[in-house]
This record gives structure tokens, sequence and C-alpha cells, in this order.
């Protein structure tokens, strides 16, 4: 190729760079300028003296509506709410795909396009009988409910991934351990779960940054001191105060998105593993 | 040969086990899943408002929801939406795709920065943009001082552009992951194709367009079913960005129906809305699915 | 009874019916051999016998007691895999104790049975690597490894060398024949490959479309196939078969080969008792190395093309129209063009009906 031809390809990929990285920059610098250096400046230019005063604000004092508390507690909220989701939905999805691969019966190739489905539905269909049900098992507007309704509709992807992964390790194995006497439960967690530390981290990470990341279930199905972190952001940022403070608005965005791009700079391979193979299937 | 669904000689245990194990989530999905899909169908032919009731009303709420204004603002944002971004994910996603696909340097880093914006919470992105769009400070006041004085940029705030803003950031958004999908499936081609056309001399613009974009076909088929899907869905982000507004100029679906069903105490409208969206995307993902499932079954 | 009986055992997924009555019953020590086409159902009567699959009907004998209702790991019984099916995750030491652990064999005996393995499969060093970390051929060893740490009445081998490259194919070919010979087990092999049947077997099953056509020694397959399949399938190159029909000369039995328009008579005494059958469409089975070159006597054959293997050169001409393979001594095959004089040896020979595709004499 052509000098110019390669120089041109550097240049459009650098731009391309920069459109993605641009509204990151954005977000860290009026987060650390105070709301006179906003008004002087503009939205590129850099602060003239770094001012946390904003992230303090966001974190502990930012009115969320009638609230202002900050985001705290929405994001002890969070993490409440996403640890147990995650394990139980990644649980339950790596049985379910260890039996719809391994052990399949009559009816368990019905059962999995049935699950699949799930995937695939706009939970906007399910939201008024599961506020509800919620009800009646008591559990609306807690963390609880959020995380019953969080492992129920993230089955059917934990599942997927389990069972695409486990498809692909040759039954033989399984013939193998059998004709050694091992059982259902010890072909499971002596052979099949020291098999499948990627698509663990998979799963994990997939599911965490989507329950973390949710907004729908959240602002329906939580209220008062049981909001995820999403709907204290977004509380924040649309209170209607007499003065909008954008860098307060941003340091909050910042720390709803801080676990997530934690997560996605230090096990990124999992995370693109994870949307592809949940793009791509078979 | 070997077909685990006849397999014989488990033990009682062990023939009933994988049963046990798989029906809880069995009984979840049918219940949450398919139930829930009958109940909200059922709640749509009913006279629901604030309070749901379980009283046989037919088609009104269909009638309507066919005769509001909003709903028919919120199907046409959705296909000015999902039209835009869609083409425009894919377009951008597939370019850089392309170019990464050149033996880049640096093209790991490349690919992170490409792809970070889909670990986001679309409300981080919503909050982001409407910061950077908003036409006090944001991009407006940038421009001007850049020495374009007369530049002007209101459509988060204009109702006849508030749509935009959010094919603006949700492009942002989703562009690197069509572009991550592509890269694998550009990776996924066999070498000796494109060598066999080099021989042949073809130039790598016709190699692309003649041979390995057509290749691609699958890859393009499960994003397109992808973006659509988070079109429809999309609800997080409009939230953010515009709150529906102004007034309901932005209004999706998925909006209308949060917005009726649990801030208008329109609980039947909401339930006849949410059932469009079932078919809509029914009418996307079962053709879909119903292909994928056979082609498994045939490999 | 054997150490193996198979009797009249079907298997159908609905319509599909994979086998379709086996019978095969060995003495104990032998070395049974099924071999056939992919599809022809050897595998899933492998797993029959391991118990991994159930038969439709009949009944599976191991050792003398039934097992049909026995679990796998109650037969008393070790398999190889063609995948090896090592567990990736553990090392061969682990790999070798897994199902005695599973077991409940103590751990000091654990130790004595894989000292005792890894010495006779001379595989001391492997012991603490992983699967990931050994070539083929040791994969295939300590495969093996597991399945004598179990100490069967029975081995199972579902085509252990299909995976390996021909040079060390040959190798451990060899050395399981070894293994048998110094272990003296009973043992049941599936091959695609009609080398290793021949090479390896007591007995052999070539198995077409689920059914057995022919159960018996190397020797006798090879001599005398029951059918066109079976003969077609055992051999390298494969048996000419050459059409023709049954006639009579001289008060003997016999058929006519022509060649370069010379027509002779061949007269096959093993044919005498088809005298009811003059006339009658046969196909005559030659193998290659049963043609001699001969003098004036022999039929005058037109060299089409030799192949040369170095101990034998494979010379094709044709007979009553039909391509036909003749091996040669490199010194006797001429070039392409060339004409050889051949006799076949008819002693050896045998008849086939053409439409039963059934051997005749």
């Amino acid at each position: 190729m052509p000098k110019f031809w390669r120089g041109a390809l550097y240049a459009a990929l650098l731009v391309a760079a920069l459109y993605y990285l641009l509204p990151l920059y954005v977000m860290v610098v009026t987060s650390l300028k105070t709301m006179d250096q906003i008004r002087a400046g503009n939205l590129l230019s850099l602060p003239t003296s770094i001012s946390f005063e904003a992230w303090g604000k966001a974190w502990s004092s930012a009115c969320t509506g009638v609230d202002c508390g900050g985001l705290q507690p929405f994001f002890w909220n969070s993490v409440r709410m996403v640890i147990p989701a995650v394990l139980i939905s990644t649980t339950l999805g790596a049985l379910n795909g260890y039996v719809l691969s391994k052990w399949r019966f009559r009816g368990s190739e019905l059962t999995f396009a049935l699950i699949l489905f799930g995937v695939f539905i706009p939970f906007q269909v399910v939201l008024l009988p599961m506020a509800q049900t919620l009800g009646w098992f008591g559990i609306a507007n807690s963390i609880a409910g959020l995380v019953t309704v969080h492992v129920i509709y993230g089955l059917a992807s934990t599942t997927l991934f389990f069972r695409n992964y486990y498809v692909s390790i040759p039954d033989e194995l399984i013939k193998a351990a059998r004709l050694d006497g091992a059982g259902f439960w010890r072909i499971f967690l002596r052979i099949i779960i020291p098999m499948s530390t990627p698509i663990i981290m998979v799963v994990l990470i997939w599911q965490f940054t989507q329950i973390w990341n949710d907004f729908l279930f959240g602002v329906v199905f939580s209220a008062g001191d049981s909001k995820p972190i999403t709907v204290g952001l977004n509380n924040l940022a649309n209170t209607s105060t007499s003065v909008k403070e954008y860098n307060v608005d941003m340091s909050a965005a910042l720390i709803a998105a801080l676990p997530t791009i934690l997560v996605y700079v230090f096990a990124g391979k999992y995370f693109v593993r994870g949307l592809t193979a949940g793009a791509v299937k078979g | 040969m070997s077909n685990p669904t006849q397999s014989a000689h488990y033990g009682f245990a062990e023939r009933w086990l994988p049963r046990l194990v798989l029906a809880p989530s069995f009984l979840l999905t049918i219940l949450f899943v398919y139930g829930f899909i009958a109940w909200n169908g059922y709640l749509s032919f009913t006279s629901s408002r604030l309070l749901p009731n379980f009283e046989w009303a037919g088609l009104v709420q269909y009638q309507a929801l066919f005769e509001s204004e909003r709903w028919w603002v919120a199907v046409k944002n959705l296909f000015i939406f999902g039209g835009l971004f869609i083409g425009g994910a894919m377009a951008v996603g597939i370019f850089l795709a392309i170019l990464l696909d050149q033996k880049i340097r640096g093209e790991g880093a490349l690919r992170t920065i490409y792809l970070y914006p889909m670990a986001l919470s679309f409300i981080v992105t919503g909050t982001a943009w409407k910061w950077m769009l908003n036409p006090g400070l944001g991009l407006e006041k940038l421009m001007h001082d850049w020495g374009f004085a007369n530049f002007t940029f209101d459509w988060l705030v204009n109702p006849d552009t508030s749509i935009y803003t959010v094919v603006i950031a949700a492009m942002w958004q989703s562009s690197g992951f069509v572009m991550a999908l592509f890269l694998a499936g550009l990776r996924g081609i066999d070498d000796s194709i494109i060598k066999a056309a080099q021989i042949d001399g073809a130039s790598l613009p016709r190699i692309y367009w003649k041979i390995i974009l057509p290749a691609l076909r699958p890859v393009f088929f499960s994003t397109l079913m992808i973006l659509c899907h988070i079109a429809i869905k999309s609800f997080d982000l409009v939230m953010a960005l515009t709150g529906g507004g102004p007034g309901f100029a932005s209004d999706v679906p998925a909006t209308f129906m949060y917005a009726m069903a649990f801030t208008r105490g329109q609980t039947g409208l909401g339930a006849a809305s949410a059932t469009m969206m079932l078919m809509t995307v029914a009418a996307i993902v079962v053709p879909y699915l119903y292909s994928e499932l056979r082609g498994n079954r045939n490999a | 009874m054997g150490a193996l009986a198979i009797k009249n055992v079907t298997k159908s997924f609905g319509d599909t019916h994979i086998l379709k009555g086996i019978d095969i019953e060995i003495e104990s020590g032998q070395f049974l051999i099924l071999v056939g086409p992919s599809g022809c159902g050897k595998s899933t009567l492998m797993n029959i016998i391991a118990g991994l699959e159930s038969p439709t009907t009949g009944e599976v004998h191991i050792g003398g007691r039934v097992v049909n209702n026995v679990a796998p790991k109650d037969r008393d019984i070790a398999m190889v895999f063609q995948s090896y099916a090592l567990y990736p995750t553990m090392n061969v030491r682990q790999n070798i104790a897994f199902g005695m652990e599973t077991r409940g064999v103590p751990k000091k005996e654990q130790d004595e049975i894989i000292a005792r393995v890894a010495k006779m499969l001379q595989m001391d060093h492997l012991l603490d690597r992983k699967p990931s970390q050994l070539s083929g051929g040791q994969r295939q060893r300590v495969a093996m490894g597991r399945a004598l740490a179990r100490d069967p009445i029975l081995f199972l081998f579902d085509e252990p060398l299909s995976n390996l490259d021909a040079k060390l194919r040959v190798e451990m070919r060899t050395e399981i024949k070894q293994l048998h010979h110094r272990l003296k087990t009973t043992i049941v092999y599936v091959t695609h490959d009609q080398i290793e049947a021949m090479t390896l077997g007591d007995k052999i099953a070539v198995m077409k479309d689920g059914v057995i056509q022919q159960f018996g020694s190397p020797q006798e397959i090879y001599d005398q196939p029951a059918n066109l399949f079976v003969a077609s399938f055992i051999g390298s190159p494969s048996m000419n078969f050459i059409p023709c029909h049954l006639a009579e000369q001289d008060g003997q039995l016999g058929v006519s080969l022509q060649s370069e328009g010379e027509a002779r008579f061949i007269a096959l005494p093993q044919a005498a008792k088809l005298t009811g059958s003059v006339g009658k469409k046969v196909i005559l089975g030659i193998r290659p190395e049963q043609f001699d070159v001969v003098g004036e006597q022999g039929l005058a054959c037109k060299v089409h093309l030799t192949e040369p293997t170095g101990p034998d050169t494979m010379v094709l001409t044709q007979l009553n129209g039909i391509e036909v393979c003749a091996r040669l001594h490199p010194r006797e095959a001429k070039g392409p063009g060339d004409t050889v004089r051949l006799q076949p040896d008819v002693s050896k020979a045998v008849l086939f009906d053409a439409e039963s595709e059934a051997r005749l004499a």
C-alpha cells in the first residue's frame, strides 16, 4: 500500500479514536471544574485549577429529587443488588447450560428454545404483571425484589452463554467420566467447572455490566431507599433546581460509570468475548 | 452417533436429576416470561386505569392507542431513530472494522477505545451528551469560542429535532460494538480466499466489496437483529437525554409505555403498547431464531 | 459362555434402524474388531457394549452375566476413546486416579497401580503433565494407561489410532498388539481401517448398514469374503471384480476372460457344485496378487498405467472391459503401452452372484 494511503488510514483511525474519547474527556474535565470555570471556558478547555468539589457533592450531598444525600446510598444499593443477582443468575445459568448440552432429555431442546426467546422479549411486556407479583410477595420496592427480577430475566442469557460453551466440550469426556463411575454432580464439579473459567469470567462480567447499568427495572421496581445508581444519576441530572450544576452531573455520571469502566479496563478481553459471543451464537 | 437423549443406564437419580435441575428455570420462564406475556395481553383487553381490573373490555385500549397522537409520535420516532441509528452504527462500525483489519499497529488499544462506550450505562451516556449538546454552555459555546459566532445548536430543546440527539448518542455508544462484531467476522474469513483473489488480480476495495463483505452476511444479519432489538427496547437513553421531551416530541414506544403504565395511571393503555412492542420484536426475532435453530440442527 | 456375547441386538430411533439384529460371541482373551465404513453402526454397538446407550431389543452379556441393566461403571470395562477424552484440567496422574478415586480405591493402592501402569507404558516422566502438554502419541498412551489402571475384564477401543499420523499409527498398532499378547485381556476394537482390522484382530466383524456382513478370523474374511461388500472393503488395493457368465467346457465349469480381442476359458474347480447355474451372470473376484506373469499361455493384456510401490508394482489393465489391477514383481512389470501375459491363480478366486452379491464359490 502506498505511503500516502497508509498515512490516511492511521489518520482516519485516530480521528475515530478522538470521537469516542472526547465525551469521556469532556466529562472528566467538566467534573474537575467549578461552575465559574465552566461558564468562563468551553467544553474542551482544561480546568484552570483542579477542584474535587463537584465529586464530593455528587457523592454525598447533591439533590436527587427531594433527598439531598448525593449518590452514595444509590451506589451501595446497586452493590447490594448486583452481587447476589450476578452470583445467582450465573450459577443457575451454568447448571442449565450443563443439562442442556450434556444431559439432554426428551423436551430439553424445547425448553432451551423457550428460555432462549426470553433473551429477546422487550421487558415492557412484563413490567405490569411483575409489579403486581412483587407486591404479592411483599418484595416490591426492595433490593430483594430487584435481585429477583434481574435473576429471572438474566437466566436466558446466562443459560445461552454456558450452553453454547459446553456444547463445544466433547461428549466423549462425559462418557469417559461415566465409565470412571462419576455421576451428574461429580462430573459437573470435578470436570466441567474446572474447564469453565473463561466462560464464568465472561458471564460474571456480562451480568455485572447488564445489571449495574440497568435503568428500566430500577426505575419501575424500586422506590425510596432501594433505588439503584442509574436511577439516582437520572434523578440527579434531571432534578430541576434553579442552577444546573454540570460539574456535579458529570462527577455523578463518572461515579456511576466507574465500576463498569474498571471492569472493562481490567477484564476487557472477557467483556468483548461476551459481547461477540452473545451476538453471534452457535 | 452418540445421542445423549437416548443414553441408558442412568441411575434413578441421574435420569431425573437433569430435569430437576432445569425445572426451576423452566418454571420461572414459563411463569415470568410466557405467563406474564399472557397476563399483560389480558390487561390490554381490560379497562384498567390506575388500578388493574380484570373486566374484559375488548379492544378499547387498542382503539385508544391508535387514536392517540402521542403513540403515533412515538412510533414515528422509533422509525426515525431506528433507521438512522441502525444505518449509522452499521456504516461506522463496518468502516472501522475494515480499517482496523489492515494490520494496524496499536490495534488492541484502538479497539479498546472504540468499544469502551458499550461498557457504560445508557443513563451515563445520556447525561454526558445532554451536557455536551445543551444549547447554552455546550457545543454551541465551543463553536462560538472557535470563531463561529453564528453557530446555533438547539436540537436538544427543539421538538422537531430532539430525536436526532438520541441518534447521535446511541451511535456513539453502539458503533464500536458493530465494529467488534465485524472485526471478529473478518478475522474468521479464510485467508486463502483473499490470496486467491489477489492472484486473480482483484484490487483491495474490490476484494472487500465482492468477496469479503458478502461472506459476512451472517454477521450482518445478526448485527442487524441486535441493533433492531436495541432500538425497539431503547428507553434509558431517551429518558436520560430528553426525557421524551420537549413535551412528548422525542417519545418512543418504550417511554410511552412507561409513562402510561407508571406515571399517568393508564395501565390498560400501557399494556396495549407493550403488547404492540412485543409483536414488533417477535416479527423480527421469531424468523431469525427459527432459521438459527434450524441451521444449528442441520450443522 | 464367553467373555462377551451380543444376542440379537437392535437399535432404532423411531423409523431409523441403526442396528438390525447383531449376534457376536467371543472367548476370553480374544481380540474382536468391529470394522466398517462410517455410519455402519459400529460405534453405536460399541456404546451399547459400554452401556452408554441401551439396545432397543436384545441382550449384552459380559463375563457371563446379562448387563443390559448394569450401569457402565459397574460393567467392569474400560474404554479408550478416539479423542482420548483426557480430563484437560487434571494432570496425567489425576486422570488415571479419577476413576479409582470415584470407586473408593485406597490412596496407597492407587499409587501402586499408577506406578505399575506408568512403568508398563513407559510414561513415568509424563505423570505430572497436563494433557495439553503431551503429544498425540503420549495422549494416546495416557488414555490406554487410564484404561489399564482399571484392570477390567473387557477393554473397549473406539478408533483409538485415527487421530495419529501414519507413522505413529503403525507403531501404536504394534504396541497394542504386544500389550494384548502380554495381558491376555479381551478387547473390542472399533475401526474403519481394514489394515488395523487385519493386523490386530483374532476375530473380525465386518459391518454395513447395521448388519454384520461377515464374522470370522482375518484370514477367513480375506480368503472367503461372504459377499461383494466384504471383499471390496478388506484388502488394499481392492479385489478385482470381473463380470462374466458361468460357462461349461469339457465337463468343467468356469468363466471366459477376454482381453485385446482374445478370449480364454478359465476353469474354476471350486464352481463344480454350480452346475445348475450355467449361463448365469456372475462376478469373478481376483485379488491383485493372484496374477502371475507367464509365457505364451497367459492372457495378453495391455498395460495402461503402472504404480510402483517399491516391493511390488501395480499394473492397471483391462479384462472383460473392466479396469483390473495386478500386483506384480517390479522386474516383471512392463511400462504403459506394453503387453504383459497374465495368468490368474484361480484356486483362490471367488465367484459372486451378480444380483444378490453373495459369494457362490
